[in-house]
């Protein structure tokens, strides 16, 4: 099966700044992957590299086997961001739309997802909000919409960027089990950075755990918790070990 | 039935409490200016009458007033020029600014090119360059609405530059992952996030065109606020004189309106 991403000796460079240090790694097509590490440690770097916003030093990025340019003009992954970067003068509904607008006049074949755009915000469960001006509505609902926003053009690669480290803990709760949701209905792998040990275990099939300074890749711990997680997951003695663990190991960064 | 009655009653007598609060803060929120207004008028007049102020010199609010209804037909002769030079002045000047705007943000070359002579033009005194343009324009409407556009321009185009390069760093990263051409990436993202800074220079312009329009017809013309401003002036026919400046004042603040409701049904968020 071709791998999701795959990363071979890729290095980036701010210049004379190391941001990524000879990382090399496959990622598995359909999986969801949590990336963890201390700051410095380029994971939102990462992500930019794999979603071609930049260019890696030397070595080789590829996704879905095609180039990062050519999986970006196929829109095989979409990418969320921190902040949810919604147009402030589109409605929720406008804004999920916008990728389908976009490239057009490039002449790029768009893929359009299965489901309408407001089906995609039933699914994030904005339904009723969908004519409501982003500043109408909460951090957690706009980052729903950056989500619905992703899927749009049925991506096969999803890059998060630390989309619920602005949230309260109980939206972003809320907000994990809805991303699991997703997940498990589309079938889209996921790259999801975090600063948040127990939502990258929540979250996770695999952490990739990366080191600071320069950034490199230092372990990738397997969680073997059985999908579908549930709230309860977090106060298993299993859940708790894995978080110990990887604290352990990002003290040791 | 009842107890529903009862229970929706209790937060609806709350609501009405409510309401009539945020009545009675926005009452005094008219009330407080008005009154003060209307007191300086009142003071205005008593002053007139108490010391024999001759009404060359000082005319008391009243006779304004009388003057406003006797003479509006010869106000409004000299009303509607000055409202047309304005409107299109306005018009020229924005249209200009923004498409300059447009060319320094495409191209950093232009704005180098350029901004100093924008400025430069900024920098001159309004009332010095009056003259000048009426030279080179005569005394028709052309040299009004060239002065009313000038006064316009560079608020607008300093607006502008800085309105589409507001756009977020994350928007432009979501557009390139999106492949975005550049014409897209400036009708879908940098043009609309402009639309705020603009309507703030377009409410400085709504003003300052129509000072520019009179200036422009204090140099030379013979209708408009302007022409008719001179005029009183040197016949001393002071009432006549006021009344012609609350005029001038009302053209200011029926454009500014103007562009403020436009402003509130367009930059919705």
């Amino acid at each position: 099966m071709v791998p999701a991403a795959s990363l071979r000796n890729a290095w980036v460079k701010f210049g004379q700044f190391t941001a990524i240090q000879d990382i090399s790694l496959e990622i598995e097509a359909g999986a969801f992957y949590s990336i963890l590490g201390p700051s410095g440690c380029g994971k939102s770097t990462l992500l930019r590299l794999v979603s071609d916003l930049i260019p890696p030093a030397s070595g080789d990025v590829s996704i879905f086997g095609k180039t990062t340019e050519a999986a970006r003009l196929a829109r095989e992954f979409a990418f969320v961001f921190q902040d949810a970067a919604l147009l402030p003068w589109r409605t929720a509904l406008e804004n999920v739309e916008l990728p389908l607008e976009m490239g057009r006049s490039r002449g790029i074949q768009i893929p359009v997802s299965d489901k309408s755009p407001m089906e995609l915000l039933e699914l994030v469960g904005l339904k009723g909000r969908e004519h409501a001006l982003p500043h109408e509505l909460s951090g957690g609902m706009r980052q729903r919409v950056a989500i619905a926003r992703a899927l749009v053009c049925k991506p096969k690669l999803l890059l998060m960027d630390e989309p619920f480290g602005a949230l309260d803990e109980m939206t972003r709760d809320h907000l994990n089990l809805q991303l699991l949701k997703v997940w498990e209905e589309t079938g889209v792998t996921i790259l999801f950075v975090t600063h948040s040990i127990p939502e990258a275990v929540f979250l996770g099939q695999k952490v990739l755990m990366l080191k600071a300074h320069p950034g490199r890749l230092h372990e990738i711990v397997d969680i073997d918790l059985p999908y579908p997680r549930t709230t309860e997951v977090r106060d298993t003695a299993e859940f708790t070990r894995y978080s110990a663990y990887l604290r352990k190991l990002l003290e040791a960064c | 039935m009842t107890a529903v009655d009862e229970t929706l009653g209790m937060p609806m007598d709350d609501d009405a409490a409510e309401k009539a609060l945020a009545r009675r803060a926005r009452l005094t929120a008219v009330a407080t200016p008005v009154l003060t207004a209307i007191g300086l008028i009142a003071t205005w007049e008593i002053g007139v009458r108490a010391f024999g102020v001759p009404s060359y010199i000082a005319p008391s609010p009243s006779e304004v007033a009388t003057t406003l209804v006797t003479e509006f037909p010869q106000l409004m002769r000299n009303f509607w020029p000055t409202l047309f030079e304005s409107v299109l002045g306005f018009v020229v000047g924005n249209v200009a600014a923004v498409l300059i705007a447009v060319a320094f943000v495409h191209s950093r070359m232009v704005e180098r090119a350029f901004f100093p002579i924008a400025v430069f033009i900024n920098t001159i005194p309004i009332l010095a360059i009056a003259p000048i343009l009426v030279l080179i324009f005569g005394a028709g409407l052309t040299a009004k609405v060239v002065i009313a556009a000038l006064i316009c321009f560079f608020p607008t185009l300093v607006n502008m530059v800085r309105g589409l390069q507001s756009v977020s760093p994350q928007a432009l990263e979501l557009a390139r992952i999106l492949s975005a051409t550049k014409s897209e990436v400036f009708w879908k993202i940098r043009l609309p996030s402009s639309l705020p800074f603009l309507f703030s220079a377009l409410k400085i312009a709504a003003t300052t065109c129509v000072i520019g329009a009179i200036v422009g017809e204090w140099v030379g013309a013979d209708v408009g606020l302007g022409a008719l401003i001179i005029d009183a002036t040197f016949n001393f026919r002071s009432a006549l004189l006021y009344a012609t400046v609350f005029l001038s004042s009302g053209l200011s603040v029926l454009m500014f309106a103007a562009v403020s409701i436009a402003e509130r049904m367009i930059v919705r968020w």
